[in-house]
């Protein structure tokens, strides 16, 4: 509860917006103008699920929101309900970390990838009800599986690169008391 | 401690969840108004586009320009090879150069005898490509010339040879181009030689299909591909691409424009195609007047 503790929370909240953003203008650099084969990874939804299993305060549902809701307008999606899905899943991926803080990294990746493929499914399936044009399946899946395989490298960028560490038993009165 | 938690908990839970969920209904709203107003959202997302990506470009420029720079330290290492190549096409070249420009000269003088005048009014302005879509469910480019610059929905877009897209939303400096290979595009276009229309309908890959052949066997591969204008929304006669053949045997495309590397496009500024609303009247004898008005036209012409 010091004030340090204050300043590295909303300089952590901060570092999430400008990681989305960072992420989003890379996307949007003019490198590739032919139609892909293959595509990468989504990087945004794993990184804020990778911060969101770890510490749940460093990304709170508005900036989830915001970052997302650019990623919509600037990537040409449908706006919002990509947006809509990411915070719902946050949420309960958040509600979870507690019980995932003491499991392996085994058992995170498992309950992560479900979380990635819920995501996947029910956008497509809101898309396909509401009948609007949508991605190839193959793409789309690729892009499913590629979010999924490199989830533990992102996982170690979190921890590693930008020193976020699963909350500690000792931590967890203040951040049960905070957020 | 563990009480005093549990209270903080039980005071600060149901109001997290109270706010992650209206923030969840605004976005569903959000989502909900697009589907049903598309083109307003779509205008506010123009304006969103319009407002965030060129405060990106003083660093999109450098990036991508390095990215490049790295890319093409790989090719380095086959330089000599490909210099020898480009020596050896060079001299092709000239030849052909020396063809084109004969051939240029007789194109000007049988076209000053049969007294042609090509659109004086096709004029363009010419953008540089700011960004790509981003995503690689969508093939599109953001230009840097927008309303200020006098660009408007559905004008054509090319490079140096072919066409390359179509302009769909416009904001005050930024427009998007949907290139022809995304899945929402569909372009007139005639087949030369044969003289076949056809739809170029992209569909995410590198060559868009060619639909709507009346008689696929009278098209060949090598078919020049051009746009017919058709339905008002392109000039007729620009270049698309040649007709080729998929392991499948469907028809497509290969476009002529060169979609690795799309750095500057010119839009086509087009005042519209006139369509002949008069039926054609009744050639009989008027007053006087107007017919040796009319005869005065004719010796016009």
């Amino acid at each position: 509860m010091t004030d340090g503790s204050a300043t590295r929370l909303w300089l952590m909240r901060a570092g999430f917006v400008a990681l989305g953003m960072a992420i989003i203008f890379f996307q949007l650099l003019p490198l590739e103008t032919i139609p892909r084969r293959f595509t990468g990874p989504d990087l945004l939804l794993a990184f804020t699920l990778a911060w969101a299993v770890r510490r749940p305060d460093y990304v709170p549902v508005l900036s989830i929101a915001a970052v997302a809701l650019t990623a919509d307008f600037l990537l040409q999606r449908p706006p919002g309900l990509w947006a809509a899905i990411l915070v719902l899943v946050t949420g309960t991926v958040k509600k979870r970390s507690t019980g995932l803080r003491d499991q392996t990294f085994a058992v995170e990746w498992l309950n992560i990838s479900f979380a990635i493929i819920a995501v996947t499914l029910v956008y497509r399936l809101v898309q396909t009800l509401l009948i609007i044009p949508q991605a190839p399946l193959g793409l789309a899946s690729i892009q499913m599986m590629m979010t999924i395989v490199t989830y533990p490298l992102v996982a170690a960028i979190t921890v590693l690169g930008f020193g976020i560490q699963s909350v500690q038993p000792g931590e967890a009165e203040t951040f049960g008391s905070r957020s | 401690m563990a009480k005093d938690r549990t209270q903080g908990e039980d005071f600060v839970t149901p109001l997290k969840r109270m706010l992650s969920g209206v923030v969840i209904l605004c976005l569903v709203a959000i989502f909900i108004i697009w589907r049903i107003d598309s083109p307003r959202v779509e205008r506010f997302r123009a304006q969103v586009v319009d407002k965030l990506v060129p405060s990106f470009d003083w660093a999109m420029a450098p990036v991508t320009g390095t990215i490049n720079l790295i890319r093409d330290f790989q090719s380095y290492q086959r330089i000599v090879e490909q210099n020898r190549e480009l020596r050896r096409e060079l001299q092709k070249m000239k030849a052909w150069k020396e063809a084109a420009g004969q051939l240029e000269q007789e194109n000007a003088r049988l076209l000053d005898l049969n007294k042609v005048r090509l659109d004086p009014r096709l004029t363009v302005v010419t953008g540089v490509v700011l960004a790509d879509s981003g995503s690689p469910f969508r093939q599109s480019v953001l230009l840097n010339v927008g309303q200020r610059d006098g660009i408007i929905d559905g004008w054509a877009t090319m490079d140096g040879i072919g066409l390359v897209g179509r302009i769909s939303g416009v904001g005050q400096s930024t427009s998007r181009v949907i290139l022809l290979t995304d899945a929402s595009s569909r372009i007139p276009a005639q087949i030369q030689r044969s003289g076949q229309t056809a739809i170029v309908s992209g569909d995410n890959t590198v060559a868009p299909l060619l639909s709507f052949v009346e008689n696929p066997d009278a098209v060949r591969p090598g078919d020049r591909v051009v746009s017919s204008g058709d339905g008002g929304v392109f000039p007729a006669g620009l270049l698309i691409g040649h007709v080729a053949l998929d392991p499948g045997g469907r028809l497509r495309v290969r476009l002529s424009a060169d979609y690795e590397r799309l750095e500057f496009l010119r839009v086509l500024r087009n005042p519209g195609t006139e369509i002949i609303t008069d039926p054609g009247s009744l050639l009989a004898p008027t007053r006087t007047g107007e017919t040796a008005q009319a005869g005065e036209e004719v010796g016009y012409d």
